[in-house]
């Protein structure tokens, strides 16, 4: 069973009509990504992953480079490799995107009430955001309003981040030709019209292809697992799981939060194999869950849909969207 | 007429839809038919507004008229707030007297003015014998917010009350007082019932939602459309038939027959051990319980519950932790194993 039948993911709302085509459909590199910030890549899946005792990102000693990206809500794209794309042109790719915003924003395509047409774009890389040496480099672009008031002097607020990266990217890299960057995940924050604008500057200038990143519930569930599975000092929020129930003619949604000291517990009686995570024990644990609740209230959970899984480390939801609440640093 | 009073007037109809403009307005019964007549509806709304306003200045409206509109505007959507239920208790013995209606509202207004100088209290008479109540706080320095107001339907003749969900819950101590000593009882209780729908929970705490109503079924028993296909080719068997019919029977006789009451959620605070025949060895040796907190959601929650084992999502007959929803009346619940 191919655990990547993930359903055609709907055009995003607020994407103007013209820009709409290139968010539906799927890319045959999308079939084989996602990667997930903290620790092992998916490719089909396999049977047990490998918790990586020492990445790229530990070996950084400034962990608030990255404080940045937490706490805030991402959007997921797959995004198939960049052709001709130099790291060495960041600031030319700035100054040009730069240009493409301000005149797609005269042309009236994407008008904010009271938004500040004085807008900087900025390109980075952010070093250390990889799995392996052989990863490229990750990078991040962001839209900063330049206050028009003198006044404000250091105004400089932050209106859109993207950032596209590359973690445990080895099966990928293989097939990727010369002149392509692969950088197969793309993560946005902030206005949908921004995203579609950058999106469209991208695919003319790349010559790439973005397509929203929908998480299933089979992936859902190892990362519900392999997050549970952290070893954590203090618990800053509980973890909930959200099933929608496909029963009509009325919807039913059921949120089912447990104490995250409990749900460790239950994660550590059920972890067997030191160092590495296997499907049976996520099964496992998931089907203890499931068999708690069926106890109660005789309803079988497997049966319905897993929507959005959250949990003090981070939280995921089936529409693509992750928000990474803790930063791992031991 | 008082400036405030006219910026609370013009924003509670500002509030109203075009569409029920007329009906409110007749409901509230201050500006006289032959001078909404005068008005010119279909103009845009806000200079529709502001030639009402200007009938009700000349007309001398009181906040007494301002807050009467904002009760029936209230009445006429219930379903934007959350009620909760109260239950009063007599003590055992105490003699049941007639109830007098005015004398419970004079007797309410007063225990709420002795403790809180500005407060604005409003009625309005309502079927079944009941009172719409509005509250509107104010504090020992300043005058009551009239954007804020708390709302309680009181039956008289029961011995429940519904209120609106109120954000100062300071207060509610003494509008529990208040409720309890007016109308002549001795204890007041919260319910852990709560829901946007004050016919339901009418229904649920007066028991009046088993009645058969007539309605169009568009669902058919399954009987008969088990029996309509077979006529088509008896080659064609519907598995589990008798599985089929025995959910089906089990689900009417925990459900009923009549529409369910409307309700949004049900929450369950669980504190049990985990226990399974199939995962023996898990959390065993465990002695604490599992912390849960489980909401379920939907537009029409009973109805939703009701659907899941003929769906095969659920086992029949469903946990009573469920089905007990209208007859205990609650819907907020802790459970610890025993």
């Amino acid at each position: 069973m191919d655990p990547y039948d993930t359903p055609e993911s709907t055009p995003r709302h607020g994407a103007s009509s013209r820009l709409k085509g290139y968010f539906i459909g799927a890319t045959p590199l999308r079939k084989r990504l996602e990667s997930v910030r903290k620790q092992a890549s998916f490719v089909p899946t396999p049977p047990r992953r490998k918790i990586p005792q020492c990445s790229q990102l530990q070996e950084d000693n400034d962990p608030q480079k990255f404080a940045f990206l937490l706490h805030k809500q991402w959007t997921l794209y797959s995004l198939t490799p960049l052709y001709k794309f130099s790291y060495t042109n960041l600031k030319e790719y700035s100054r040009l995107l730069s240009a493409f915003i301000a005149a797609e924003k005269q042309k009236g395509l994407a008008v904010e009430v009271g938004e500040d047409f004085n807008i900087k774009v900025t390109f980075s890389t952010l070093l250390g955001m990889k799995g392996t040496q052989r990863d490229p480099e990750a990078f991040l672009v962001q839209i900063l309003s330049k206050s028009q008031l003198p006044s404000e002097n250091r105004g400089q607020k932050v209106l859109w981040t993207g950032w596209f990266c590359c973690v445990f990217g080895d099966s990928l890299l293989e097939t990727v030709p010369e002149d392509f960057t692969c950088v197969p995940l793309f993560l946005a924050n902030g206005a949908e019209t921004n995203t579609a604008i950058v999106g469209t500057w991208f695919q003319e200038t790349f010559d790439c292809h973005f397509s929203s990143l929908a998480i299933n519930a089979f992936n859902l569930s190892w990362m519900a697992a392999m997050w549970t599975a952290c070893k954590m000092d203090q618990y800053m929020a509980t973890t909930e799981f959200l099933w929608s129930v496909p029963c009509s003619p009325q919807s039913l949604d059921i949120s089912y939060a447990i104490h995250p000291e409990d749900a460790k517990a239950l994660w550590d009686s059920v972890h067997k194999t030191p160092g590495e995570v296997t499907q049976e024990e996520v099964d496992l644990f998931m089907d203890c869950l499931y068999s708690h609740f069926h106890r109660h209230f005789k309803i079988h959970l497997s049966a319905t849909r897993l929507v959005r899984v959250s949990t003090s480390v981070a939280s995921a939801h089936t529409d693509g969207k992750i928000k990474v609440s803790l930063n791992i640093s031991s | 007429m008082d400036e405030t009073v006219a910026e609370f007037i013009k924003r509670t109809i500002l509030k109203i839809p075009m569409t029920e403009m007329m009906t409110i307005l007749k409901a509230w019964d201050f500006l006289p038919e032959n001078q909404l007549q005068t008005v010119n509806f279909r103009q845009r709304k806000e200079s529709l507004v502001q030639d009402l306003v200007l009938l009700c200045e000349s007309k001398r409206a009181s906040l007494r008229d301002a807050a009467l509109l904002d009760i029936i505007y209230t009445q006429f959507h219930q379903h934007q707030k959350v009620w909760d239920v109260f239950q009063m208790s007599k003590e055992p013995g105490e003699d049941v007297d007639l109830f007098d209606m005015e004398r419970f509202k004079s007797s309410f207004e007063k225990i709420l003015r002795r403790a809180l100088k500005n407060v604005t209290v409003s009625f309005r008479d309502a079927e079944e014998n009941a009172v719409w109540i509005r509250i509107a706080w104010g504090t020992q320095y300043r005058k009551p917010n009239q954007y804020k107001p708390v709302y309680v339907v009181y039956y008289s003749q029961t011995p429940y009350a519904f209120t609106s969900f109120c954000h100062l819950k300071s207060n509610t101590p003494l509008l529990s007082q208040a409720l309890t000593v007016a109308s002549n009882h001795h204890k007041i209780v919260k319910m852990d019932l709560r829901s946007r729908y004050l016919d339901s929970l009418k229904a649920i705490v007066f028991k009046q939602y088993n009645q058969k109503f007539e309605t169009h079924n568009s669902t058919m028993p399954l009987q008969e459309t088990l029996e309509l296909d077979m006529h088509m080719d008896s080659r064609i068997i519907h598995e589990n038939k008798i599985e089929k019919e025995r959910v089906q029977r089990v689900t009417q006789e925990t459900f009923g027959d009549y529409p369910q009451p409307r309700l949004e959620f049900a929450q369950y605070k669980l504190e049990t051990k985990f226990r399974s025949d199939f995962h023996g060895g898990i959390l065993a040796e465990r002695k604490e319980p599992l912390r849960c907190l489980i909401k379920f959601s939907s537009p029409h929650l009973l109805e939703a519950l009701k659907s899941l084992a003929p769906a095969g999502i659920a086992d029949a007959p469903l946990s009573p932790l469920l089905t007990c929803i209208p007859n205990k009346g609650m819907n907020y619940f802790k459970i610890r194993d025993k």
